[in-house]
């Protein structure tokens, strides 16, 4: 059962990935943007203080020390302390602060 | 980063303070209405600070209704605002306004005449003759043109040679090069004689043209020829040729003066007592302010003008005079002979010197005192000079 429960998501993964496959060498062959075609969001890092995300969805949680921030490859999970939005647009965000974690939460 | 910092201000913006349970989702709201939030800080667990600009603000109340938030304003920043404050106050801007215009008004017009370079012109006379032309205080100054203003100076004054006309803010400066007067010559072509400048003894005569009438170590009075033009043919039966007569008469002149020796001076002191006039000057009319009378005999008059003006150039036609006044008092002082006598020598070298032409040669000086009749000392010096004394002068003519 293990082996037969463990075949059928890895069929199902397959199958995704390569609908993702076909969209990926598209932009490949077409050197267009990735984030764009992918829907996926683009980060940008300075150190461990500032950070952009471009291309989100939408903001789920701000607190001083947790930002969970949606997008299209998932959520986004900033940790840290003395976290701020510097600005926010409809495409990026800004975050300042001191960022000890980023994690992807699918 | 500085740019947008100053663009904001520019723009105006507020710093509010969010109350409420969701400000996730205000802040979603936000970007969804294309209302954009920067500097967005946590405070607690249900409020935050933000900026959000003046236009953007007026499209939270929708938002803000729908979230169930509530909305201080905390501070408003940016020129907006300042101009906003300074709306109410109609006599502060039509100030600012009438200030613009007057000072505008007031600079658009020559307020000085500076006329620099001349040495033997006096300065009255061709600020003058500027005025003749339209240039003087409190003519429009765009009205005057320099290159215009320069020509009619030229013809107006013969004995300037170069006149620049420079426009400078509320000045005119005009600068002026004198011509150097040439010589009043005989022409070649006409015939004339020699004479002596002045009085002398004729150390060398050497004629080109003409003949010589003095020799060497003759003493010749002042208009005496001394190369004639009139040359005597060698046939006595033709008339005399006229010629115009040309050569070098170098003579030896003197210069004497004579000053005397004084061994009291009188000096001028201040007493230390001085009175203050104030007088105003607007547009060149002069008004006194509390002229009294002078309460001194005998006095010092010192002018002291300060002109309102921006910079060097840009004077306006305000001006303060002080006049101040020094009361004098006329002090009797002895002085040693040797003094006197040396003071007197000085004095006496000094007048001389202005009478000797600059290309004559100074071969000898002398001095001494000399005791008059009414027992008056007196320096005398006495120069002896070899200068060249002839003149031409036009035959006939004088």
């Amino acid at each position: 059962m293990p082996a037969k429960g463990s075949r059928v998501p890895r069929r199902k993964k397959a199958e995704k990935g390569k609908k993702v496959n076909i969209k990926e060498k598209v932009s490949e062959v077409l050197d267009l943007p990735k984030e764009i075609v992918l829907n996926i969001p683009k980060l940008t890092m300075v150190g461990n203080s500032s950070l952009i995300i471009e291309n989100y969805k939408g903001v789920m949680e701000y607190e001083s020390t947790r930002i969970r921030v949606n997008t299209g490859s998932g959520i986004i999970r900033i940790e840290g302390g003395r976290l701020t939005i510097k600005g926010i647009t409809s495409e990026n965000i800004f975050i300042d602060g001191d960022i000890s974690s980023i994690e992807f939460i699918k | 980063m500085l740019l947008l910092r100053l663009w904001n201000y520019i723009r105006g913006y507020v710093i509010i303070v969010v109350e409420g349970y969701f400000l996730e989702k205000f802040i979603n709201i936000c970007m969804h209405r294309q209302v954009f939030l920067w500097d967005v800080r946590k405070r607690n667990d249900c409020s935050m600070a933000l900026k959000v600009s003046i236009k953007g603000f007026k499209l939270l109340r929708p938002i803000v209704r729908k979230t169930n938030c509530r909305v201080n304003i905390i501070k408003k920043v940016g020129f907006p605002f300042i101009l906003n404050r300074y709306r109410r106050r109609k006599t502060f801007i039509a100030g600012a306004f009438i200030f613009v215009i007057l000072f505008y008004l007031l600079t658009s017009f020559v307020w000085v005449v500076d006329v620099t370079g001349n040495k033997n012109l006096e300065t009255r006379f061709i600020l003058d003759t500027l005025a003749q032309i339209g240039v003087r205080p409190g003519v429009l100054k765009y009205a005057v043109d320099a290159d215009r203003t320069a020509n009619e100076l030229m013809l107006k004054i013969k004995e300037i040679g170069w006149v620049g006309v420079v426009v400078k803010g509320t000045k005119v400066k005009v600068e002026v090069v004198e011509r150097v007067q040439p010589p009043e010559l005989v022409h070649k072509d006409v015939p004339c004689d020699i004479v002596a400048g002045k009085d002398g003894v004729v150390k060398s005569i050497v004629a080109k043209t003409g003949q010589e009438m003095v020799h060497e170590g003759e003493t010749v009075t002042k208009g005496q020829v001394l190369i004639s033009g009139t040359v005597k043919s060698k046939n006595e039966q033709l008339p005399p040729r006229l010629v115009h007569a040309d050569g070098v008469v170098k003579a030896r002149t003197w210069y004497e003066k004579e000053c005397p020796v004084n061994e009291t001076i009188y000096e001028k002191e201040r007493t230390g007592r001085e009175k203050e006039q104030y007088s105003l000057v607007l547009f060149m009319k002069e008004i006194g302010l509390f002229h009294g009378s002078i309460p001194f005999k005998d006095y010092e008059k010192v002018e002291i003008r300060k002109r309102v003006s921006l910079e060097e150039d840009l004077t306006l036609p305000f001006e303060l005079v002080i006049y101040k006044y020094y009361e004098n008092i006329v002090r009797e002082r002895k002085i040693d002979v040797e003094e006197a006598k040396k003071t007197a020598l000085d004095e006496a070298y000094k007048e001389v010197m202005k009478e000797i032409p600059a290309e004559a040669e100074i071969v000898k000086k002398d001095s001494n005192f000399k005791q008059k009749e009414n027992g008056e000392t007196v320096a005398s010096v006495t120069l002896e000079c070899i200068e060249n004394i002839g003149i031409a002068n036009e035959i006939g003519g004088q």
